[in-house]
């Protein structure tokens, strides 16, 4: 690898360890709730 | 290292690293596709299309994963090393994977004749202004995009049409690419299942490769930082400080760096970007009488930089004296292939 490269590296992956964090820690805070079945539903089902 | 075009240079050492690794794929697809239909049962054609999605699509991931650790982790450990050698073949197949992870993604829509949902999706400008709910399948398409690049300009002829600066460049897009991957699956995967197993595997890939290139950056800089003496030279030490049939790797101030080799009593300086892949020649050992650099096996004699006959490849070289003791090499660069190596007393 060049300096160049190994420049652009140094600067990259601090970007991007920050952005991946941050994306992940959002996508996983924001996560809508899991679906519920209505009880009317069981009960029809039942019938 | 070839005289002339030929599409694949195969030996024994790519026949074993590539049956390694389709043997690794295909132990891991089969044993995910058995033991997810083993624990949930696919009833209709579209469950059986997703277990196969999910198979692939974590089968590339992994993959990158590995991929990307090969690099920083040869960087800090010598023993690594041979991973690296074939590591093209393994970014290919790595494509092929991720290819057949898209295809199931259509062939799912397709099945349900909801092809149309998909268009919707990816082509909804207002769905792009969201977080939750961003099409996360256009972030998958993006990487697969790049995958497919940095494949199809794999071969040694781009490297030499593109030359390796700019072909190393290219293939750097490989970095962000596996951002975008780790954030099409925590918009994707992560949404849909709630196992604690899906943030947890996600979060620890990229902290683990992310670390590596961290810490394997922060080596390179250090190494990075060259000194001069006031006539501009640089001091490497003495002759008997240069591990004979090896280097010391010096670093010209804001330049490249130079490898200082010793055989013996002869002590030579060349770049230490090698002519093929610009890998760190100094990292190399002298092999039958010729610099070798660690990746590709590439050679080049100390004397002067050129690849033995018949091959073509020439390194620039370096003038290097002796004073008080002292190996001092010069880091204005000598047109490739000037004979610049001298002899020493190493007792």
């Amino acid at each position: 690898m060049r300096r160049t490269h190994r420049a652009v590296h140094r600067a990259l992956w601090p970007a991007l360890a920050v952005l991946v964090t941050f994306g992940v820690a959002m996508a996983l805070v924001l996560r809508p709730p899991p679906k519920v079945e209505p009880p009317e539903a069981v009960e029809e089902s039942q019938q | 290292m070839s005289v002339g075009f030929r599409a694949v240079q195969w030996n024994r050492a790519k026949f074993v690293y590539d049956g390694i690794l389709i043997a690794g794929v295909a132990l891991y697809i089969g044993a995910f596709i058995a033991i997810s239909a083993w624990i949930d049962p696919p009833e209709e054609l579209p469950d059986w299309i997703d277990l196969r999605l999910r198979a692939f699509g974590t089968c590339a991931f992994l993959m990158l994963t590995i991929i990307l650790s090969i690099g920083p982790l040869a960087r800090l450990d010598r023993r690594f090393l041979p991973l690296l050698y074939n590591r093209r073949h393994f970014g290919v197949l790595t494509f092929l994977v991720a290819v057949v992870h898209a295809w199931s993604m259509v062939e799912w829509f397709a099945v349900q004749n909801a092809l149309p949902d998909l268009v919707t999706e990816l082509t909804t400008p207002s769905h792009y202004a969201r977080f939750i709910g961003f099409p996360f399948k256009a972030l998958g398409l993006a990487a697969l995009l790049v995958l497919f690049l940095l494949a199809a300009t794999s071969h040694d002829f781009w490297l030499f049409f593109l030359t390796p600066p700019v072909w190393k460049g290219l293939h750097m897009l490989i970095y962000p690419a596996y951002a975008v991957l780790a954030m099409h699956v925590a918009l994707g995967a992560m949404q849909d299942n709630r196992s604690p197993l899906v943030p947890i595997l996600l979060g620890s890939a990229f902290a683990w490769v992310a670390a590596l290139h961290l810490i394997a950056g922060r080596r390179e800089r250090t190494a990075d930082r060259g000194s001069a003496l006031a006539d501009g030279w640089i001091a490497v030490g003495p002759p008997q400080s240069i591990p004979d049939k090896a280097a010391r790797i010096v670093a010209a101030p804001g330049g490249e760096r130079i490898a200082v080799f010793r055989d013996g009593g002869r002590v030579g300086a060349l770049t230490n970007l090698c002519a093929h892949q610009n890998g760190p020649l100094g990292e190399g050992r002298i092999i039958d009488g010729c610099v070798t650099c660690p990746w590709h096996g590439f050679q080049y004699r100390l004397v002067d930089g050129r690849a033995p006959p018949p091959f073509t490849e020439v390194l620039v070289t370096y003038p290097v004296r002796l004073r008080n003791g002292i190996v001092e090499v010069d880091p204005r660069p000598l047109p490739p292939g000037t004979p610049a190596a001298i002899s020493v007393d190493v007792g």
